[in-house]
């Protein structure tokens, strides 16, 4: 049974329409014109309980309104939406209690108050009961280093600190399902990489849904199998990672270290996407050429002491994606 | 089939224990700032000094009114003073906040009636300050000497001033509700301000107003905040009229409750429709 099912799913947003310059913002007090922006027009999937999710897409393209439609605290324009069975606009309570929330950019943590302090509020406003509270707070604690600084009012702790309190305040009542937006924006390799560990043992340990915005794909690659790919308010991909993957990751990259340092550099089928000094990278399709191939035409025209292949990451797929858009069977055609 | 396991959405069952605990949270985020505490004590001594200067001065020029001697107006005074310390407070000023800067949205998020939540808040920072009553009332002594009414008279007043207490909430959370539509308040917070300390009789007790002053003064609900209690307090009324006097109180409560539910009702509604 799927535990979100959203159907055509549409946020429409009125704005005023401003004039530019002192006589527009006069004159706007008077007359408005009003503009409609389409921030999600047609969104559609199905979640499983226990999926981790990655939901991709560019800066406007509709994310962060379709999590606040999932939370309930957004009315769809359009569409219709079931999370555990609930609709959550309608049920705004009720659905908050199978929620679990991560801002990057904003904290649902006390800024007052020592973080234990939070945690306590929120033991209270979730009724979790006295000994799951204790051990899941012993579990976070130990998962993500909280000991250290549970006594420090939230406005004194450090980012990637202030996160880590923000995880474990969002699971500490064990939702059925959480909802990442942008959850390791601004940290440092360490305390992602701490981040992403703890997404990856919640999913793993406890079954929990996950939904996680982010615009870091190296968290995407690192954490889920399927991707929801979103642009202009569209779902224009949904699928296994692998999959976008096979279709566009098309082209790889041959890295030679010559031995000389030749003028001019030509190897029939790829291309030279850079050189620095006698280090060579050379861009080829694999589709049309097999790594050993292209080695073997490299060897015959050069001395080299060094080669290596680079994979397409994620990042450079959903760029090219953006730019071209999402063709079902994409033939890797060189860009 | 999926609707059959799921069930009917459940209501989660109303608890008392998040809000009282909002409250508590709320007083010791006030007792972190240790210092405003004899600031504020200073203050309110500084005032009391002054306005009962100013009293005296103002008596021994011109004729007493019959209703308010001299002693009776410098036990108004105080009183009011001391009334400010808990009145005087900007409740409900976090919704603005957070209407500001977005972060409402964390708040409608959590399985909490958010305008509780707000009153909890607001009246655990009242409660805190509530408590520097005594000790700057012992200080007031000193300086000034007030009547202390009976038993009787002290209780009826206390009940007038929780319901002024109450109708200051809602005159504050209206005020900070504005928010919703505008963003800004910093001009609607001026003029409610202006209005509450001159029609509300926390300066000047409106019953030495000229009479059509004190039509429009008692007309208007911000006399239910302070004029209603010290009145009682200062016994100009008597008990004959404390039906009258709380039941109007009541009144202006229940008007402007109405008036907040159907505000953050709309408000509430433009940030689900609108997204903030």
């Amino acid at each position: 049974m799927a535990i979100i099912e959203a159907a055509g799913l549409r946020k429409v947003f009125r704005s005023v329409e401003r004039r530019p310059g002192i006589g527009g913002a006069v004159a706007a007090l008077f007359s408005r014109n009003y503009v409609e922006k389409v921030a999600v027009d047609d969104v559609s999937f199905t979640l499983q309980p226990g999926e981790l999710v990655g939901y991709i897409g560019p800066n406007g393209a509709g994310k962060s309104t379709t999590i606040k439609m999932l939370t309930g605290i957004l009315v769809p324009s359009g569409g219709t939406l079931r999370v555990a069975g609930i609709v959550p606009h309608e049920n705004r309570m009720a659905n908050a209690a199978n929620i679990g929330v991560v801002f990057g950019q904003r904290s649902q943590l006390y800024w007052d108050l020592p973080l234990r302090e939070s945690f306590e509020l929120l033991r209270s406003i979730y009724d979790v009961p006295r000994e799951r509270y204790l051990e899941n707070m012993r579990h976070f604690a130990e998962i993500l280093d909280l000991e250290r600084f549970l006594s420090t009012p939230v406005r004194q702790l450090s980012l990637g600190e202030r996160m880590r309190g923000d995880f474990a305040a969002a699971m500490l009542h064990d939702p059925q399902i959480v909802y990442l937006d942008e959850p390791t924006i601004g940290l440092d390799v360490v305390a992602k990489e701490a981040i992403r560990e703890f997404i990856a043992s919640v999913n793993r340990d406890r079954g929990t849904t996950v939904i996680l915005t982010t615009h870091d794909l190296a968290d995407v690659e690192r954490l889920s199998r399927r991707i929801i790919l979103i642009d202009e308010g569209t779902v224009i991909y949904d699928g296994p990672l692998e999959r976008l993957r096979e279709e566009y990751g098309t082209h790889r990259t041959l890295v030679v270290t010559l031995l000389e340092s030749p003028a001019e550099i030509e190897v029939p089928g790829a291309e030279v996407e850079s050189r620095e000094m006698n280090v060579v990278r050379l861009r080829f399709n694999r589709r049309e050429l097999t790594a050993e191939a292209l080695i073997r035409r490299v060897t015959e025209r050069y001395e080299i002491s060094d080669v290596s292949i680079i994979e397409p990451d994620v990042e450079s797929i959903v760029r090219r994606i953006y730019l071209e858009g999402y063709h079902e069977g994409a033939v890797g055609a060189p860009s | 089939m999926s609707t059959a396991l799921a069930g009917a959405p459940r209501r989660p069952r109303f608890r008392l224990e998040p809000y009282v605990q909002f409250a508590q949270k709320a007083m010791a985020r006030e007792a972190t700032y240790r210092f405003d505490v004899f600031t504020t004590i200073a203050s309110v001594l500084v005032r009391v000094y002054l306005l009962r200067m100013v009293w005296v001065a103002l008596y021994t020029r011109n004729p007493a009114p019959k209703e308010l001697p001299l002693h009776a107006i410098i036990t108004y005074s105080t009183v009011a003073l001391l009334m400010g310390l808990v009145m005087d407070i900007d409740q409900t000023r976090a919704l603005h906040d957070k209407l500001h800067d977005g972060s409402i949205a964390t708040d409608f998020m959590k399985p909490i009636n958010v305008p509780l939540y707000l009153f909890a808040d607001g009246s655990g920072e009242v409660l805190f300050h509530a408590a520097l009553i005594v000790p700057s009332l012992l200080l007031a002594l000193f300086i000034v000497h007030i009547d202390v009414p009976p038993a009787s008279v002290l209780l009826a007043f206390f009940v007038s001033f929780v319901l002024g207490y109450l109708v200051g909430f809602c005159v504050n959370f209206i005020l900070n509700m504005i928010a919703f539509w505008t963003l800004e308040i910093h001009a609607a917070r001026l003029i409610v301000t202006w209005v509450t300390d001159l029609f509300g009789g926390e300066i000047i007790p409106l019953v030495i107003f000229p009479a059509f002053l004190q039509r429009i003064a008692f007309g208007l609900p911000f006399a239910a905040m302070f004029s209603t209690p010290l009145l009682i307090y200062v016994r100009v009324i008597g008990p004959g009229r404390y039906l009258e006097a709380i039941g109007l109180q009541v009144f202006w409560l229940a008007v402007l409750a109405l008036v907040a539910t159907v505000m953050w009702r709309a408000g509430a509604n433009r940030v689900v429709v609108q997204g903030g």
